[in-house]
């Protein structure tokens, strides 16, 4: 194939002087941004693409790609700390990142969520490495009927995301459902629920909902708890040192989300949050502890951080080898490339080689810096629970206000903030989870619009969904998935 | 009627759910795809609504703790009320007064209110924070933060 | 009480501080001087968050006159995303009469009032200048049938149900326009066209995987699939054949005896009433800046086409254009 020559080329790129600096400026800018709450991949890239002008391609693109990651990876920091997740890839981290902060385990946290973050981002850039041509194929090989397929497979793990009440985490769900469905239909161009509103018609962005269903709603919680002793536990570091069991427990999910992750990051549309969240799901599933999940379990901590790294490896693929960019961010990223005269594409690979390869052989280096940067400023940034009560609560306000309003620089949204962050506590009060509402709200739209593409192609048969091999098998799978708790509840109660 | 908890909230629920089924039933229709826009609503609201009835039927299930967590002091609603009017306000003056104003005083006062006694840090950290973060911004990210009455 | 008393200093504080606010704003006006040159910061509008089409054009546009020189004054864009560029007008038309705001824009301006989403259209605004023009091409998979876009239509015309339209946008903005204006001068019963919206930018896949016949998107998306031999582009919508390499074979639909054409501009407005010294004075500029060569090389390395317009010759052109969209989406059955 030639490809050696070219591997080695991009190898030269990476590990040149030039090459490491800028790996090593992407990195900590995407980190330092990831970590400001709202500030995700998209502001970091679109933040840097001026600066980039009249660089040279390959420095500049190694920078690029290192502040993508690194956002990704300083997305856990906030939601770990603060139950304030800056980056949507970030939100399933604080299901059980945040408790184990507030037992006063914050230090180990961290720690997992870091070391996960790095396995998960070198062992898909191996994956991308060695697959990336082939996997091209995989990248388009998902029609609607499949899309749609694969969201019902993700939705039918609400029940398992419950506490206690499955009817309440399904109409949660319901609930979640019901405001993705505001703004304008892609499909029709109908407005729907926007009450003539000019600042619904794009829908309710993602942030606004999780940042008000979790640090708003963790706010009003603090604010009541706040002069309650017994949870001086999360001023507490802890040690960030892990010991062989929590190692051990690491071991599955890591090793089986970077994977997952990294195959859910390939297809185009999924992304990051998506494979988090999924990734989340399947480990509660496949755990033989799941009450442990969302009390602080270290596996529910590492997969969903695993997998949001390896995803956005991912999601080089297409981008990379097809030219098609499978998200807002990657369409950013294919921004940034135009700019700098590249044209990602299936002839960048031959084309330019030292440029495609420099990119990946980039991250190997990208993921050492990233986890050399951030173990050691561990200590320091879980000082941040240190700060006294009511002045924790004042800034994790100001944290949320600044991240929803850099999303669309209007205040409608910060009322929307403030709206979901009562209907968070509301929904805590009276036993409602949080997670399956955001999980739906994620799922539920691209599962509507793909539902109705696939049909509008079809031109209404329903067959279309049994006919195309991948949508049938992810059916039967979400059916399985479906079917084999109910038999479990209904044998459990005979005996 | 309304006796448990579960009986009131499924009640307000299936308001809610009718609410969103009237207003799905008005969307309009396009004739040109084989499924409109009004056809997942309605299926959601029709949803909401049954699992809404089931949990009117369903036993309360919640632990103790769960039910503990409704038990708050008077006091306490009002520390909340208060500092979602602080907040309310911090938007509501956000554009017209700036950034670094609004955030200042934000600051300040929701930490007083909540019982930060140390003055002195305070006021540093308030007059500190807003600032770094909106030179940060403005300056490096190229992000503008509304000025407001900010000189610069 | 304590607490009663930190809130009524902290809203005492805030009614002080916003009285003052009113004091300044009477001194900043600029009147009376014939040849208007900016004296604060200029603000350019991206009605729509960071990394899109709007805020690069704006960015660019932004660096340019700053590091050529172009103007003196400082620059920078806004984002206000939301409902398409609704919320980003609604703001900038608020600033009635200001010469120190602008914003940008292209063919959704037009679409999105007629679709009833914005309750602002162009002519509530004061073109400045146009500066950028891009077109829209038609692609299918490299080994369909078609070889042009007769040969598609005839297609269309007889069996419509089998053949799907992939874009962007929603129905009845521009992804479907294009398409749907080219396909009503080739005589096709627009009502049946089969389109679905793909948001999440992943059209080009479904084109690739047999889920869909038909790509509607812009002529810069195209060119690499085309080069690589996965994809082959129908026909661009284009007056003339583009230039450059790759771009100079696709033809148009004009040469293909549909007579039609869709231009996807990109240019510049201030608020309603802008001051005519300070259009003036931004015409000209917007015109050194078109004829850069710092621009003409970010014109180059994105693939867009010059196309500079003063305020005059913009104002008709919009005018020209909304009365067709205008007549297609009635005819659809979309306008309000």
């Amino acid at each position: 194939m030639g490809s050696l020559e070219g591997i080695i080329a991009g190898f030269q790129v990476a590990f040149s002087l030039e090459g490491l600096l800028f790996v090593m400026i992407g990195v900590f800018v995407g980190t330092f941004i990831g970590m400001m709450p709202g500030l995700g991949p998209i502001s970091a890239i679109a933040v840097m693409i001026p600066i980039t002008f009249g660089m040279d391609p390959a420095p500049a693109l190694v920078m690029m790609a290192g502040v993508y990651y690194g956002a990704i990876f300083g997305g856990s920091t906030s939601s770990i700390l603060l139950n304030a997740p800056g980056v949507s890839g970030a939100v399933a981290t604080a299901f059980d990142g945040y408790p184990m902060a507030q037992q006063g385990k914050a230090g180990k946290a961290l720690a997992i969520a870091a070391i996960s973050s790095f396995i998960g981002g070198t062992v898909s850039v191996i994956l991308l490495m060695l697959l990336a041509p082939m996997l091209s194929s995989v990248a388009i090989s998902f029609g609607p009927p499949a899309y749609f397929a694969l969201m019902l497979m993700g939705l039918t793990a609400i029940s398992s995301l419950s506490e206690g009440s499955t009817i309440k985490a399904l109409i949660s769900a319901v609930a979640g459902f019901m405001i993705v469905t505001i703004g304008i239909d892609a499909q029709t161009g109908t407005q729907r629920f926007t009450f003539g509103n000019v600042n619904l018609l794009e829908g309710i962005d993602f942030l606004v909902i999780a940042l008000g269903l979790f640090a708003l709603a963790e706010v009003c919680t603090l604010i009541i708890k706040r002069k309650d002793l017994s949870q001086e536990n999360a001023h507490k570091l802890g040690s960030m040192r892990l010991s062989k069991q929590d190692f051990k427990d690491m071991s599955g999910p890591v090793t089986r989300h970077s994977f997952l992750g990294f195959i859910l990051g390939v297809l185009p549309g999924a992304g990051a949050t998506i494979a988090s969240f999924i990734s989340y799901i399947t480990e509660k599933k496949l755990s033989k502890n799941p009450e442990e999940f969302g009390k602080g379990s270290v596996k529910g901590l590492a997969a969903p951080e695993t997998a949001n790294n390896a995803a956005t490896s991912g999601a080089f693929v297409p981008l990379l080898s097809l030219g098609i960019p499978g998200s807002g961010t990657t369409a950013v990223m294919l921004g940034a490339f135009l700019v700098l005269g590249v044209q990602p594409g299936p002839l960048l690979m031959t084309d330019r080689p030292e440029i495609f390869w420099g990119i990946i052989a980039s991250m190997y280096i990208g993921n050492v810096f990233l986890l050399i940067l951030n173990l050691p400023l561990i200590p320091y940034f879980a000082k941040i629970l240190k700060i006294p009560r009511p002045l924790l609560i004042s800034l994790v306000i100001m944290f949320s206000i600044i991240g929803v309003y850099a999303i669309s620089f209007n205040t409608f949204d910060l009322y929307m903030l403030l709206l979901f962050g009562v209907v968070g506590f509301v929904m805590r009060l009276f036993s409602f989870p949080a997670p399956p509402f955001i999980l739906a709200f994620i799922l539920g739209g691209m599962m509507e619009q793909a539902f109705r593409q696939s049909l509008t192609i079809s031109n209404g048969s329903l067959t279309v969904f049994v006919q195309d091999p991948i949508a049938l098998t992810l059916l039967i799978v979400a059916l399985l998935s479906f079917v084999f708790p109910l038999i479990r509840v209904i044998r459990s109660r005979r005996a | 009627m309304l006796k448990t908890v579960n009986q009131r909230i499924s009640l307000v629920l299936i308001v809610v759910g009718i609410g969103y089924l009237i207003l799905a039933f008005q969307l309009p229709s396009y004739a040109y795809v084989p499924v409109d826009a009004d056809i997942v609503p309605i299926t959601l609201g029709i949803l909401l609504i049954l699992l809404a009835s089931c949990l009117y039927f369903s036993k309360d299930s919640e632990t103790e703790e769960q039910k503990a967590r409704r038990k708050i002091p008077k006091k306490d609603i009002g520390a909340l009320l208060a500092v979602f009017s602080f907040i309310f306000v911090y938007i509501l003056f956000l554009e017209l007064m700036g950034f670094v104003l609004m955030t200042m005083l934000f600051i300040f006062f929701c930490s007083w209110f909540l019982g930060y006694k140390k003055h002195l840090s305070n006021a540093l950290v308030s007059i500190l924070f807003p600032l770094c973060m909106y030179g940060m911004f403005t300056e490096f990210l190229n992000i503008s933060l509304p000025q407001g009455l900010w000189p610069f | 009480m304590k607490k009663v008393f930190i809130g009524v200093v902290f809203v005492v504080l805030l009614i002080f501080s916003a009285a003052c606010s009113g004091g300044d704003e009477e001194a900043s006006g600029t009147e009376g001087s014939k040849e208007w040159k900016p004296e604060k910061p200029i603000e350019i509008v991206a009605p729509a968050g960071a990394g899109g089409g709007w805020d690069t054009t704006a960015r660019m546009a932004a660096k340019v006159f700053t590091e050529e020189e172009i103007i003196d004054s400082d620059i920078g864009v806004v984002n206000k995303a939301g409902g398409g560029g609704a919320v980003g007008w609604a703001y900038v038309a608020g600033q009635e009469g200001s010469p120190y705001n602008m914003f940008v824009a292209s063919p959704p301006l037009l679409f999105i009032p007629l679709n009833g989403q914005s309750e602002y259209g162009h002519e509530d605004f004061t073109p400045i200048a146009n500066v950028i023009a891009d077109y829209a091409a038609f692609a299918v998979a490299a080994d369909a049938k078609w070889d042009n876009l007769n040969e598609l239509f005839d297609d269309m015309k007889k069996d419509p149900s089998s053949i799907t339209v992939v874009g962007t946008s929603s129905p009845g903005s521009m992804d479907h326009i294009q398409f749907v204006q080219i396909a009503k001068a080739a005589g096709v019963d627009v009502t049946k066209i089969k389109y679905v919206s793909d948001q999440d930018g992943v059209g080009l896949t479904q084109l690739l995987n047999g889920s869909v016949d038909v790509f509607s998107t812009g002529v810069s998306e195209t060119v690499e699939q085309v080069k690589a031999g996965t994809i082959k582009v129908l026909g661009v919508t284009s007056e003339e054949r583009l230039e450059g390499e790759v771009l100079e074979d696709f033809p148009t639909a004009k040469e293909q005896g549909i007579d039609a054409t869709f231009v996807n501009w990109r240019g510049f407005f201030g608020p309603p009433n802008m001051d005519e010294e300070a259009v003036a004075y931004y015409e000209e500029k917007f015109k050194e800046l078109s004829d850069s060569e710092a621009f003409a090389d970010i014109r180059k390395q994105f693939g867009w086409d010059e196309m500079y317009m003063n305020s005059e010759e913009y104002q008709q052109f919009l005018d020209e254009k909304k009365g067709e969209i205008q007549s297609l989406l009635d005819e659809l059955g979309l306008g309000e």
